[in-house]
């Protein structure tokens, strides 16, 4: 029989500790690192086996470029709008006299930020489609013709059905972040002189740009995944990358895997830098919500 | 008072937009389901419920209905199986292994749907691993697409409560692991198992991405069934889009309430079941 001293025991039983967890990080390894990491080895590999960046200079190829400049526009202008009318509303939400008003636009706000995908494609079909309740009343009393300057399966229709989940967002990320100016600095930043416009800009802005570039973030990220939303309203017809790429995934006979690759791993770059630095952002902002 | 300002019309404008903004469209789609005819005129011509008969009576109503309901059910009892006995573990055990944890359940926020499916069509479709187009490998990815939906309110459940002293209070009195799991830890964590468990439910049943890129038409879903018929009729898009408004949100105010409820059993351990930052990121997954 062999003798253990106590500190080897004791490490026997550290790598024991570690045996229940080993059926998760399994899982996880074949269903989510192994894919991705064979994509990235995919992306590098010409149809020889060998080491190539053939994948990613066809990124430079009209089409895949136009998806990620189209992708980036889109979901940056979502971002952009979502960012600052969330905060204006939000900052509104958060003055609100009746906290039963507050409560109910809060639960709002929680409840269409799951709408998303498909029905929501739909719905704005019902809304801003060429026969949709809202066009026939603009053409009926405004005298407002939407078509066919305007379109929902557009790049302005996406713009505004991308819109609708991003607000809520917004909206849900900046309010304990506005909960956290306190009154007494205003009254204290006034107190000693300061006009409104030195308080926003002294104290807060500066309080609530956490926050802000969390949600620029988060909302850039939320936008350039979505693929339901926009699959609905132009099937393959307007050049985004998960479009793209969902295009190059139909079929049994995958079309192009190599350029499918490249165009995943730098979707995941993007996406990853933006949830790394949204994280980073979060963590920042918690100090001033203590 | 000093502080206090004239409010001016800005905040009922930008409430009042945002309202029109975010009802407008769910109110124009409960009504256009129930409208006999709505494209030529500014208000419904009459009222109906044919269209919602028309799209129960369709063969393929109860088939995608029940598809979806399996694969939602599914991944909430693999996901609460895979993820609750290992963060309880990690929690009591292996603290050094809780940042990795916390990682692993972080990534899915940055692979979207169509990447996911991407890679696992790439690695399991070939011979002889033919995996990747079924219904088992749809519901292991579901399980990894909402696992910071599960992991987080479990998380921050097992933070609310002391299961160290829960633990060995129970193994002092001859209680075994899995015991000590179902019977102690088990009541105390599940408003973060309710939480979570119909987080995942509602986003898998309305998930399309994943599933046509995996199954497609081998296993119609019911999201799936609604693209169709948002090209071919309307009527029965309205009905279907109705029923998945619903459930979308019935669950979400289940959650908020579920949360009230855990936030008052657990009032005063200075953690909430609801974590800010989860409610923040459930958006959407189903984009």
């Amino acid at each position: 029989m062999e003798v253990l001293s106590n500190k080897q025991i004791k490490n026997r039983r550290r790598l024991l500790d570690w045996l229940p967890v080993l059926p998760f990080l399994i899982f996880c390894l074949a269903i989510m690192i192994l894919p991705l990491f064979f994509m990235l080895r995919g992306s590098f590999t010409g149809s020889e086996g060998q080491f190539t960046l053939e994948h990613y200079a066809k990124m430079k190829a009209s089409i895949y470029a136009s998806s990620f400049k189209n992708s980036i526009l889109l979901s940056g202008i979502t971002a952009l709008l979502g960012v600052s009318i969330g905060t204006i509303v939000g900052y509104f939400i958060c003055h609100l006299k009746s906290e039963r008003a507050k409560e109910l636009v809060t639960a709002l706000c929680d409840v269409t930020s799951n709408f998303s995908g498909a029905p929501l494609a739909f719905a704005f079909i019902v809304v801003l489609g060429s026969n949709g309740v809202l066009t026939l009343a603009l053409t009926k009393y405004l005298n407002v013709d939407l078509y066919p300057e305007f379109s929902i399966y557009s790049f302005s229709g996406l713009i505004l059905s991308y819109t609708y989940f991003q607000l809520p967002l917004m909206v849900l990320l900046i309010i304990p972040a506005i909960a956290g100016l306190k009154k007494e600095w205003e009254e204290a930043a006034h107190g000693l002189g300061a006009s409104t416009f030195q308080y926003w800009r002294l104290i807060g802005i500066p309080v609530l740009s956490p926050a802000i570039t969390a949600g620029l973030l988060l909302l850039f990220a939320n936008a350039f995944g979505a693929y339901a939303t926009a699959y609905t309203l132009t099937e393959f017809r307007y050049p985004l990358v998960t479009l793209q790429l969902g295009f190059l995934l139909t079929g049994e006979v995958f079309r192009d895997p190599g350029a499918g690759d490249a165009m995943g791993i730098l979707t995941l770059l993007l996406m990853g830098i933006s949830i790394l630095f949204y994280q980073l952002a979060v963590k920042q902002g918690r100090k001033w919500q203590q | 008072m000093a502080t206090m300002k004239k409010k001016g019309p800005l905040p009922g404008l930008f409430i009042g937009g945002f309202l029109f903004y975010m009802l407008l469209p769910i109110v124009a789609t409960y009504a256009f389901s129930i409208a006999t005819r709505w494209d030529r005129t500014i208000l419904p011509e009459g009222l109906t419920l044919d269209w919602y008969k028309v799209a129960f009576m369709d063969r393929w109503f109860l088939i995608v209905f029940k598809n979806s309901l399996v694969l939602s059910f599914s991944t909430v009892i693999a996901s609460i199986l895979i993820i609750v006995p290992t963060a309880y573990w990690v929690h009591l055990r292996v603290p050094r292994a809780r940042p990795i944890l916390d990682l692993i359940s972080t990534l899915p926020f940055a692979i979207p749907g169509v990447v996911l499916s991407l890679g696992l069509i790439r690695l399991y479709a070939q011979p002889p691993l033919m995996l990747a187009r079924t219904p088992a490998m749809l519901v292991a990815a579901y399980v990894i697409f909402t696992m910071p939906f599960m992991y987080r309110p479990v998380v921050n459940s097992l933070k609310a409560v002391n299961i160290k002293v829960l633990t060995e209070a129970a193994q002092s009195l001859g209680s075994s692991w899995l015991r000590t799991l179902r019977q102690v830890i088990l009541p105390n964590i599940m408003p973060g198992i309710i939480s979570g468990g119909l987080l995942v439910f509602a986003t898998i049943f309305g998930e399309f991405t994943i599933a046509t890129f995996l199954v497609g038409a081998r296993y119609k879903t019911f999201p799936m069934q609604l693209v169709y018929y948002t090209r071919r009729d309307g009527r029965i898009a309205s009905a279907y889009s109705v029923i998945s408004f619903t459930i979308a949100w019935v669950s979400s105010l289940i959650i908020l309430w579920v949360a009230a409820w855990g936030a008052k059993r657990t009032s005063g351990s200075g953690h909430s079941i609801k974590d800010k930052d989860l409610q923040i990121n459930i958006a959407g997954d189903q984009k």
